[in-house]
């Protein structure tokens, strides 16, 4: 049976990304219901609220993750929200510390009074487990290593019972040890963002209520950009995806038509 | 002595913590507390464990000339070099944040990008309807990839979306939830054998 040269296949890939690009094709976006349901979360927030950000991806889930990210920062900004940011990701800091700080400095956000970036600690479970109790017992210092002690938005926060949400930015089960560790154990609330290739483990703990809401992969960042108003690479990017996924149901349409067209003949 | 200690403070830490779990006693929550600080110092010795596992296995791999052995030494450049400068440095050095962005960050992505490429290689390839179960599959994912991008939705009058929320929040979430449990009570059963000494892999030596 015939195949089409791989070759061929990459360069169809190839196109179907870079002509939306080119072209700034801009589908509309519906907002599904675990995305609203996180937006109305973090909205129904009275200024001054804590939020807790985790960074838990590298750079090879930045595309999906940082515009979803960037998309809650710029809402906590512009609503006064406080933002403690984490990683439990080792290759995490540099990529969540530039995010912050742009966007901070977009929207007038101060260190150590609106937002506050504690870096990475080794020991992922035991990180959560340890700011159940006391946050300075793992974080002595900030990603800068000013001592918790002396940053002002810190005074009044010991542990999660000051966190009013938790919001962890996945590539991989940290979500999963977010909930078993800091909502069964501590009743942290909890919200997601998530790379598409985990969205379907991610549904069980959004019918028990254990996420309050959850951003699925590009597509949830074009639907958050959509609700906080502020269109950017979500938007940009759900089009490209949107061309690729419809190049590869394409393929395999034809590759299954190819195939049953053989398979008749040879019976 | 070498398999009896671990043996015993397996035993006696295991106890302890599932005694925590159940008791809020303060002497309870005390021992849980300061368990949990020590975790957190032992945690970054994984780290070095780690980066030593790294060295000893490329000093062998230079050692023997095994294929690509060449590749072990920028193994080791990139080690020292980003080591070296995260120490005396620290990451916030604009060195180190340079190295990141334009070495790291782009050989990740990249990696990471060319999935799609494969992908879109190996559907076309393989997913074929051959069988029930291979067709079923088949159109449950097409469902899902056309259900999770808008031209999908502007070309089914949002059916596609409908459906693939329709496919993740009932089979999917059923098949996951089954999972989840399968999964629970095999770590509680296999906690119950380590702690009481049963299953002692952990330990090496093949038994």
């Amino acid at each position: 049976m015939p195949n089409i040269d791989r070759r061929i296949v990459f360069i169809l890939v190839a196109l179907a990304v870079i002509i939306p690009m080119l072209l700034s094709i801009n589908l509309p976006v519906s907002v599904s219901e675990p995305t609203q349901n996180f937006y109305d979360y973090v909205e129904a927030l009275p200024a001054g609220s804590t939020i807790m950000i985790a960074f838990d991806y590298g750079p090879s889930s930045l595309a999906e993750l940082n515009p979803m990210a960037k998309a809650l920062l710029k809402q906590c900004f512009d609503r006064d929200i406080r933002v403690i940011a984490i990683t439990l990701v080792v290759d995490a800091p540099t990529l969540a510390s530039a995010l912050i700080q742009q966007v901070a400095a977009e929207k007038g956000a101060v260190d150590g009074e609106d937002y506050v970036f504690l870096g990475f600690r080794p020991g992922a479970v035991q990180v959560i487990l340890g700011m159940g109790t006391d946050i300075a017992s793992v974080y002595d210092t900030d990603y800068n290593g000013t001592a918790i002690s002396e940053i002002p938005m810190m005074q009044n926060i010991t542990n999660y019972d000051q966190i009013d949400l938790l919001v962890d930015f996945a590539s991989s089960d940290t979500v999963e040890s977010w909930i078993i560790y800091a909502n069964v154990q501590y009743n942290q609330q909890i919200a997601a963002g998530v790379t598409g290739v985990i969205i379907a483990q991610m549904f069980p703990y959004l019918q028990t209520g254990q996420l309050v809401g959850l951003l699925s992969g590009i597509l949830g960042a074009a639907e958050y950009e959509n609700l906080v108003g502020a269109p950017a690479k979500g938007m940009q990017w759900i089009n490209v995806e949107s061309f690729v996924h419809l190049l590869i149901v394409v393929l395999v349409i034809i590759g299954n038509i190819t195939y049953f067209i053989y398979r008749t003949r040879e019976e | 002595m070498k398999r009896q200690v671990p043996l015993v403070l397996c035993f006696v830490f295991g106890i302890a913590m599932i005694f925590t779990q159940f008791s809020p006693h303060s002497f309870s929550q005390g021992i849980y507390e300061e368990v949990i600080s020590w975790a957190l110092i032992i945690g970054p010795f994984a780290l070095v464990l780690a980066t030593v596992t790294l060295i000893q296995t490329h000093t062998a791999r230079i050692r023997r000339r095994t294929e690509h052995w060449q590749y072990s030494f920028v193994v080791f450049a990139g080690l020292i070099v980003m080591v070296l400068i995260g120490m005396f440095f620290k990451p916030q050095n604009p060195m180190f944040v340079w190295l990141y962005n334009n070495v790291q960050l782009p050989m990740d992505a990249t990696m990471f990008s060319l999935l799609a490429f494969f992908i879109a290689s190996a559907a076309y390839r393989a997913f074929r309807a051959r069988t029930f179960e291979a067709s079923l599959l088949l159109i449950t994912a097409l469902i899902v990839m056309m259900g999770n991008v808008p031209i999908g939705n502007l070309l089914s009058n949002d059916t596609a979306s409908e459906a693939r929320q329709w496919i993740l929040d009932n089979p999917n979430l059923s098949a996951r939830r089954g999972i989840i449990l399968g999964v629970s009570l095999g770590v509680i059963s296999q906690s119950i054998r380590i702690i009481l000494g049963i299953e002692r892999s952990y330990l090496g030596g093949g038994d």
